[in-house]
């Protein structure tokens, strides 16, 4: 275990090094300049290119670039915010969107399997339907809609909780889009536990054990949930990401100082240490994660092996 | 290993939640909106303002978007600011001296403080001017000191031919600048209203370094507010009344709480709930609010219009082809069904409401001046039309137009393409959606045969607009190129005209005039900001060029 | 292991009775097994399908929808892309229905100092203009558009369930059933490319691709097949060491056949459900991809980028909204119910209950 361990560490920092250069390869092409390509003339594009040192060939930017990081200098901005150094704009912004987003997470998470459970025990009846139905608007409906209309109903016309996003009411303004943001993941969860359910439920284990008469919550939690568990760890895990690193969306609208808007902000004005930042975090994230999902697929059914070639 | 993970996880939530709370109490913590969006710092005269983008910076030579040009004049004065009309009125010079040759300014400065309680001296807005110059500093404006300030050695400086030092402003002694200019440029005291011409303390900037405006600690006040809540990249902040200010009997608000809101909707319903003093309201919801007294049209400045490649479109070169489009175009029916903001159909090449003439009339007022190349008129669009595709010697033409890939340019390019097609018989446009960087980058490469475009002025004088068409500017896109039209602009900037205003002013008449003729561009519109103002609230300045809003006089009443 | 062992420990020195012989859940009709012998497999998919009535319900929405998608358009006279700015931004209303008091072109606006009915026709004279779902704010009729948007929709759903099957499939399936070094090359690759945003991607194929259907499908096929990859590697996980497979691989049956013949039929209930969620993020997608310039030209449209103009006007026209999403939902719910009744016909153990 701890050879596989050390080896998904060692290559997951090999990934993360490949990623950062296809991102500064990528960034190379992309149309036009972080600065303001209408006003200005080629000298003054040039004296600032060489000023941030992006007149250096990409090879050189990139070992800079690792260089400083390894230092916890991951620059500066061009334009979102000219001259911050990236690591205090995202030291100031990620937690924000963490905690939206794992606040979500756990709204999407907990009634999603409670729907899925729901709708798997109460097979093909009425409450089977509702469930379906509750999870096919989560996600025909794009959580900016939810969003907004959230606003409207509870925020503009019931007044119960704030439109926009405030730091002192951390918690109360933070309701609103954490529930828009939870809609897709409650309904996957859903959706995923009640087919998983389903199978488990008819498979022979599970007549075994209800022919051995266990009852109901043995049944369920200890047989059944527990084999259904690996698919729904695999479509939360990915989620539990996408949550956490900020929804361009629901930040815009309610005015979130997280980063996800930041993200896309920095795309379009070519804000290269920015994007590069962010996607290095994104990807750290998403690593981090498959590593424990993989890590915990064993632990959830010791049958599964992953590092059978390696050990 | 795991269980640390989550452990630390749970604690940094629970951190951030109680944080929360914690702030909630102060405010009363009650829930409802009105509470939540004002900071626990707002007091009952505070001015809440919406603001569409977040401040990108708040560091004067190195800020150049409106956002930060506003913020940064509420707490910084320059030699001089601007009146409710937008005339250049002295702030912190007491007296201009101008030589006979127009090309030698000496200002005396006030007595004024930093809100660290220095002096304002001559040699911060030396410092400060240097700093835009300078090529380490690499300012994205420092053009204006250059090209449209005509400073004296600015463009050897910016060139990194010469240092620094010998940038053409000197301190004579700690009250007194004299500024050297290359010729005499009959708007520089406008110029003086810019951020990018702010003093800049020297002492304050060393001792803080490489964070200079990046939080309330790091900046410096010397105008009417003082900024004490700030982050990088804020979605909300706020500044406070500055009771140093040497003005400060003008300034009646207690503070201005910003905040940032990109969704319009949601801009508007914080509006109503009272949160907001001020938003701004986007086009579809104009029906819900254009017969309220509150809602108010304020120009913005920019001109929208359509650029035709004469260069590499054999059939953009055709001036019928040119004429019979922009004739095609129906501007009104944009301004009115699509845009909804109060924008105004503009049939010259320099857009409305900007620069104001030596006789104080608006330049472009007459808007009919030009219309018997650029109006309205279907069946004369029909007729060039005819005549251009017959000395083309087709019957049909295919023409792309690259748009923006935002709300507000993509609305008005599908109703340009739906205007142009049934107006012009044979005709297809097709729309290329880019993001605005690429959009800008094909321009400028030539790659693009219609494209729809926006210039925002940057000083109050026509030339912002007419130097974009000089052969070989880097805005001209459609390389247009037009000798007496060069020799006219020469004259105006640099040559026998560039002090007699009014002969001046005649002659860029006719530079416009050539333009006109030849449709260079198809002018759309003015762009206007369709603005909810609270009845409670009086005397907030809106200006379209440079500082967009100017809250120094403005009064909020209980 | 340990369980049965437990249980026959504590139930050392029981008798059994006749009742330990009956069938737990006595109350339920366990249904009588039907003889198919004789049939073929795919007969009996079709018979099992057929039984369940939700799913024959939402095969019918789905027909019904796609015919409106083929006709829709041509119902009325309008077209998708024609603008008639006097008549925008009108509420629907419906010959016959509007007498009835609804679909009358009232709508009420939340103004400043109130909500007010207002009703555009009349006020603006256009007593003989009909609008079935209204009119946007370029004076478009909405139900063509709807219509013509459900089109394009169908053939980016259809786009992503190939895509998802074709290659997140098949990826998922061989790096979990080889695992090892196979499965470390492939989840890094896999890592790379969802490391990478999207926007960045899209942004770089407008620099050398055309807007249009093939550019969005190519689009789509850069990441939208990831999702599905993960569930299929980590149902392969799962199964690829039950007793059913090693079986099979004693017997010599060679590694396709255990990956497709063998245990694919058995996880196509995660797949079918997986599907489910890649159609309507693909169709989102595909709004996304044509705001900033790569998805279907405007002035046609889909689903996605009517739910997205819709929302501008939400507070202020919400009717604008409402048929893009309920044609959405219809169409999702009717998917949904159409893979459940597949899934149960598909699966042969998968039992009565």
């Amino acid at each position: 275990m701890k050879k596989y361990l050390l080896k998904r560490v060692l290559t997951s920092i090999f990934t993360l090094l490949v990623i950062l250069l296809v991102l500064f390869i990528l960034m190379q092409l992309m149309p036009g300049s972080p600065f303001n390509d209408e006003k200005l003339t080629a000298d003054q594009k040039a004296a600032l290119y060489a000023k941030y040192g992006l007149d250096q060939p990409v090879i050189i930017q990139f070992f800079r670039y690792v260089a400083n990081m390894l230092r916890g200098d991951f620059g500066v901005s061009y334009n979102i915010s000219k001259n911050t150094p990236i690591s205090q704009l995202i030291a100031t912004r990620l937690p924000i969107s963490i905690y939206i987003g794992f606040m979500a997470v756990l709204v999407g998470a907990v009634i999603g399997l409670l729907l899925g459970l729901l709708a798997a025990f109460k097979h093909d009846t009425i409450w089977d339907t509702i469930a379906t139905i509750i999870s096919v608007i989560g996600v025909s409906v794009p959580s900016y809609v939810f969003a907004l209309a959230l606003s409207y109903q509870f925020g503009f016309k019931l007044r119960w909780f704030p439109i926009l996003f405030s730091q002192q009411q951390m918690f109360q303004s933070s309701v609103l889009p954490s529930i828009s943001l939870s809609m897709f993941t409650m309904a996957s969860i859903a959706r995923f536990t009640r087919s998983e359910m389903l199978e488990v439920l008819g498979s022979d284990y599970m007549l075994l054990a209800e022919s051995k008469g266990l009852s109901g919550k043995t049944l369920i939690f200890r047989h059944a949930l527990r084999n259904a568990l690996i698919p729904i760890i695999t479509v939360l895990a990915p989620l539990i990401v996408d949550l956490m690193t900020g929804s361009l969306v629901v930040e815009k609208i309610f005015a979130i100082p997280g980063v996800g808007s930041l993200l896309v902000t920095a795309i379009q004005s070519n804000d290269y240490n920015v994007v590069i930042a962010l996607s290095f975090i994104y990807s750290a994230m998403y690593i981090g994660i498959m590593l424990v999902v993989d890590i915990l697929y064993g632990i959830i059914d010791p049958r599964i092996r992953l590092a059978k070639e390696g050990s | 290993m795991k269980k640390k993970v989550l452990a630390f996880l749970c604690a940094a939530v629970m951190a951030i939640g109680m944080t929360g709370c914690g702030g909630s109490q102060t405010t009363g913590g009650s829930g409802s909106s009105k509470s939540a969006s004002g900071s626990a710092k707002s007091s009952s005269s505070d001015l809440n303002v919406m603001l569409e983008t977040p401040v990108e910076s708040l560091d004067p030579q190195q800020a150049t978007d409106g956002t930060s040009f506003e913020v940064i004049a509420d707490y910084t004065d320059g030699l001089y600011q601007m009146d409710a009309d937008g005339k250049a009125v002295p702030a912190l010079a007491e007296k201009t001296e101008v030589s006979d040759d127009g090309k030698t300014y000496t200002f005396t400065l006030k007595d004024a403080k930093w809100s660290n309680g220095d002096a304002v001296t001559a040699n911060d807005f030396v410092f400060g001017w240097q700093r835009a110059v300078d090529p380490d500093v690499a300012s994205e404006y420092s053009y204006m000191l250059s090209d449209i300030g005509q400073i004296k050695n600015a463009a050897d400086i910016i060139a990194g031919k010469k240092d620094k030092k010998e940038l053409g402003i000197t301190a004579v002694d700690d009250k007194t600048i004299k500024v050297e200019l290359n010729v005499p440029v009959s708007y520089f005291e406008s110029l003086m209203y810019f951020p990018t011409f702010y003093p800049v303390n020297e002492k304050f900037y060393e001792s803080v370094g490489d964070k200079f405006g990046t939080s309330p600690d790091t900046v410096l006040s010397n105008g009417a507010f003082v900024l004490d809540d700030y982050q990088p990249a804020a979605t909300s902040f706020h500044l406070k009344k500055n009771d140093d200010y040497y003005d400060s009997s003008r300034v009646k608000l207690a503070g201005l709480n910003y905040q940032v809101i990109q969704d319009s909707q949601q801009a508007l319903m914080n509006y109503q709930t009272g949160a907001l003093d001020t938003t701004l309201v986007n086009g579809e919801q104009v029906d819900q609010v254009k017969d309220d007294p509150e809602f108010k049209a304020i120009g913005a400045g920019y001109l929208w219009y359509i650029s035709p490649n004469m260069d590499k479109v054999k059939e953009l070169a055709n001036k019928n082809i040119r004429l019979a489009m922009t004739m095609a175009l129906d501007r009104e029916a944009i301004t009115t069904d699509v845009l909804k903001d109060g924008s105004k159909p503009t049939y010259t090449a320099v857009p409305m409401d900007f620069a104001t003439g030596p006789d104080g009339s608006d330049f472009s007022a007459d808007q009919e001046k030009f219309k018997d190349v650029c109006r309205t008129d279907a069946s004369a669009a029909a007729d060039y039309w005819k005549k251009g595709l017959e000395e083309l010697g087709e019957s049909k033409l295919e023409l792309s137009m690259v748009v923006d890939a935002d709300d507000a340019p993509q609305k008005v390019a599908a109703v340009v393409q739906q205007q142009l097609q049934k107006a012009l018989p044979g005709l297809t446009i097709t729309l290329k959606v880019e993001p605005k960087k690429q959009r800008v980058q094909d321009m400028q490469d030539g790659n693009f045969q219609l494209g729809l475009t926006r210039w925002g002025p940057d000083y109050a004088d026509p030339m912002t607009y007419l130097g974009m068409w000089v052969t070989d500017n880097s805005n001209n896109y459609g390389l247009w190129s037009n000798s007496d039209y060069d020799k006219i602009i020469a004259e105006c900037t640099t040559g026998k005209l560039a002090t007699d205003t009014q002969g001046r002013w005649d002659r860029l008449y006719d530079a416009e005039k050539i333009v006109m003729d030849d449709a260079v561009i198809f002018p759309l519109y003015t762009q206007c900001n369709a603005e909810m103002v609270s009845s409670k609230v009086t005397g907030i300045e809106y200006h379209p060029v440079a500082l967009n809003r100017v809250y120094k006089d403005a009064v909020k009443s209980e | 292991m340990s369980d049965i062992n437990a249980g026959i420990a504590a139930n050392a020195g029981y008798i059994p009775t006749e009742a330990d012989f009956q069938f737990k859940n006595k109350g339920k009709v366990l249904g009588n097994d039907e003889n198919f012998a004789g049939q073929s497999y795919w007969r009996e998919v079709v018979i099992r399908f057929f039984k369940k009535k939700s799913a024959v319900v939402g095969m019918i929405f789905i027909i019904l929808i796609a015919v409106f998608a083929i006709a829709g358009p041509g119902m009325n006279k309008y077209t998708y892309e024609e603008q008639n700015l006097a008549q925008k931004n009108l509420a629907p209303r419906i010959p016959g229905l509007e007498k009835l008091g609804i679909f009358n072109g009232n709508e009420s606006m939340n103004t400043t100092s109130g909500s007010k009915t207002v009703n555009s026709y009349k006020d603006k004279g256009f007593t003989k203009v009909y609008y079935w779902f209204g009119s946007d704010n370029f004076g478009r009729d909405i139900w063509t558009r709807t219509w013509s948007g459900a089109r394009v929709s169908l053939i980016i759903a259809v786009a992503a369930t190939v895509i998802d099957m074709l290659i997140g499939l098949t990826y998922g399936l061989i790096s979990g059933y080889f695992g090892g070094k196979v499965d470390m090359v492939m989840q890094r690759i896999l890592e790379v490319a969802n490391g990478i945003p999207r926007l960045v991607i899209v942004t770089l194929l407008l620099l050398v691709l055309k807007p249009g259907m093939i550019t969005i499908v190519f689009a789509l096929m850069l990441t939208e097949w990831i999702g599905m990859s993960r569930i299929a590697r980590a149902e392969m996980l799962k199964l690829k060491e039950q007793e059913y497979v090693l079986a099979s691989k004693t017997l010599g049956a060679s590694n396709m056949h255990i990956i497709f013949r063998e245990i694919l039929p058995n996880i196509i209930g995660p797949v079918i459900t997986q599907v489910m969620f890649s159609i309507p993020t693909a169709i989102f997608t595909e709004a996304f991809l044509s705001f900033v310039g790569l998805g279907i030209p405007v002035p046609q449209c889909s689903l996605g980028s009517l739910i997205s103009d819709g929302f501008n006007s939400f507070t202020t026209h919400p009717y604008q909204i409402v048929p893009p999403v309920i044609v959405m939902a219809l169409l999702m719910l009717s998917f949904n119910l159409v893979a459940d009744g597949l899934r149960e016909a598909l699966d042969p153990k998968l039992k009565e209950m």
